[in-house]
């Protein structure tokens, strides 16, 4: 096992600058989530990491070693593909050797690796069945074996629960999250999917256009995000903006200020609530999820807001609602930078 | 869901098309059975007369042109196989500098006709002593095989997924290996495919044996039956037989690939 830095590291496709200036490093034994949109430079960092892609600045360093022009397969780092890349003509069990094999390990070595991996994946009754004989999760499954059996120093992972549905996918995370635990192996792992950052990385860097937004825990970006990108990236419903002039209330900021609220600290108004209101708005959509319900709410022509409320509620598209928000939980940025101006503790909903 | 009008059109098309490639076929295999020199007309039927394939074989030398043209058919084919994978996977697979250039300068063989060089590339083969051998023969095939050949296997080395080639090269595989292990047994039906075609291609060329041999021991079929023919212009039984036995080799190679070239021919046009 061994950390991972990034320092300053950029990456340029002619005139495109994929990554910029990137610094950022993942300690021993650390599961760091690269999250982002699509553009966002993620999946190249890590093919940079990999050996994939070619360094156009800056260092890159496993452990201790400079890497930038290490082969891949002297990096000692195994990688799980969005479309899991199995060798098609080999069997499940050809699949989990066939690294073990290049690398000259003695044919009974293999064996107990193999058996032990499929094990650990319930791999044990498909070690005959060749990639196409097997269903999605499977093949997701033989792919991670794939990586666990080499025992590497790093585990990169690009997106490895996109093509699986919705249900699988949660729990799969959490067998990924598991096993990464049990074997406490460095993980680079990417996503496009703040939920999968949110539950699986022990930190989590922001990237967007190429650039490193914020890195923090899952709870640091969510609570004190760095500015409006990554206030209104994580969290799901994401982060509303507000003027706030446009609220009406007094907040001790300049007008212009942008107000971040979250769905948690919207609220349908109550007396007594402590909440900073009332604020009148119209609903323009209503997301019953069953243990909460999300409420889309038009504040005025240019602002919308979205109030989260526990269980259900009666309230339906087009009615009048009045509501409050919870002022330990707003958050503020500068208009024309868009970084955070000042941070305050929140609440959960 | 297709209406029972556009079927019958589809049938009819389809019928008319297969009569247009069959009947000709048809054509030479009834002749080749009738009785030697009592012929009416081409495609005529008078009974079964196995006995002229046996007589054209013996007549016409064939067991010696055939033997030509397996040399000549196998030699070319392995060699320009073995070359075509490799620089249709440099060309597909690698990038380095002048790539482009140089495989638009490959491409310059499929353009460039077999006729139009055929001349000078006598006088060179004469200068260098392989007229009257089969390297006569086999070399400028090669030559012309590896430009399609390059072309083909680059088509399919790009539709291979880049993952399962990055995959190979984490998983400490080296180029020359992923090539072999990983990538090539995936294009099975695109190799063989390559290969039916160059042999078919190779065992039907006759200006090239016709220009660069004349000694009768290194003649490929073809040209033996072109001789065959001259010697026998009123029999059509016999040169009927002569063709159906020349023509043998090729279709029973087809027949018994026809599953992987008709894969590789469509590999890439739908998802797999």
């Amino acid at each position: 096992m061994a950390s991972v830095s990034f320092e300053s590291v950029s990456k340029r496709f002619d005139a495109v600058e994929a990554v910029r200036e990137l610094t950022l490093a993942a300690a021993d034994g650390e599961f760091l989530v690269l999250v982002g949109p699509s553009g966002s430079g993620k999946t190249t960092a890590l093919r940079m990491l990999a050996g994939l892609e070619s360094v156009s600045e800056g260092e890159i360093r496993i452990g201790e070693r400079v890497v930038n022009r290490v082969a891949p397969r002297a990096r000692d780092i195994a990688m799980v593909f969005q479309d899991y890349a199995l060798y098609p003509q080999m069997t499940v069990y050809d699949n989990l050797a066939f690294a073990l094999r290049r690398r000259k390990t003695p044919k009974e070595r293999i064996d107990e690796q193999v058996r032990r991996a499929a094990a650990a994946l319930e791999l044990d009754e498909l070690l005959e069945r060749k990639p196409g004989q097997l269903s999605g999760g499977q093949q997701q499954r033989v792919a991670l074996g794939r990586a666990l059996v080499r025992d590497p120093q790093v585990f990169l992972m690009d997106e490895p629960l996109s093509n699986l549905d919705a249900k699988l996918r949660v729990q799969t995370r959490g067998e990924i999250k598991r096993l990464q635990k049990e074997i406490g192996t460095t993980t680079v792992y990417v996503t496009h999917d703040q939920v999968e950052a949110m539950t699986m990385g022990d930190r989590i860097a922001v990237m967007n256009h190429g650039r490193l937004e914020q890195v923090g825990t899952p709870a640091e970006l969510y609570d004190e995000p760095a500015n409006v990108f990554v206030a209104g990236f994580v969290g799901s419903p994401g982060m509303s903006f507000v003027p706030a002039a446009a609220l009406g209330l007094d907040l001790g900021v300049p007008g212009e200020t942008i107000v971040g609220v979250r769905p948690e600290h919207a609220r349908t108004w109550a007396e007594g609530d402590s909440l900073l209101g009332p604020l009148d708005g119209q609903a323009q959509y209503v997301e019953a999820l069953g243990r909460e319900t999300f409420i889309g709410v038009r504040h005025d022509d240019e602002t919308r807001l979205v109030l989260c409320v526990e269980g259900r509620s009666a309230v339906q598209p087009g009615d009048s609602v009045t509501y409050g928000l919870v002022r330990e939980g707003l958050r503020f940025f500068d208009p024309d930078s868009g970084h955070a101006r000042r941070r305050v503790r929140s609440r959960p909903c | 869901m297709i209406d029972r009008r556009e079927q019958a059109l589809t049938y009819l098309l389809l019928g008319v098309f297969s009569l247009i490639a069959l009947v000709p076929i048809a054509g030479i295999l009834l002749t080749a059975l009738q009785a030697p020199g009592e012929v009416a007309s081409f495609g005529a039927f008078n009974g079964v007369h196995l006995e002229n394939f046996a007589t054209a074989w013996d007549e016409g030398n064939f067991s010696q042109y055939l033997r030509s043209s397996v040399i000549v058919g196998v030699s070319v084919v392995v060699l320009s196989t073995l070359l075509s994978i490799l620089a249709g996977y440099a060309f597909g697979m690698m990038r380095f500098r002048g790539d482009q250039a140089l495989f638009y300068l490959f491409l310059l063989g499929l353009m460039v006709p077999l006729e139009s060089t055929v001349v000078p590339l006598y006088y060179d083969l004469r200068d260098l002593g392989l007229t009257d051998t089969y390297a006569a023969l086999i070399f400028p095939q090669v030559g012309v095989s590896v430009a399609f050949g390059t072309f083909w296997m680059r088509a399919f080395f790009r539709s291979v997924p880049r993952s399962l080639v990055e995959a190979a090269r984490l998983d400490g595989s080296s180029s020359w290996s992923t090539l072999w292990r990983v990538v090539l047994p995936v294009g099975r039906p695109a190799v063989l495919t390559m290969m039916v075609l160059v042999f078919m291609w190779t065992w039907n060329e006759f200006l090239l044996a016709l220009v660069m041999v004349s000694d009768e021991s290194l003649r490929t079929a073809p040209l033996g039956l072109a001789f065959f023919s001259g010697r026998n212009t009123t029999d059509f039984a016999l040169l009927a037989a002569g063709s159906v036995i020349v023509a043998t080799p090729v279709v029973v190679l087809y027949v018994f690939l026809q599953r992987h070239f008709i894969r590789g021919m469509l590999s890439g046009a739908v998802k797999g």
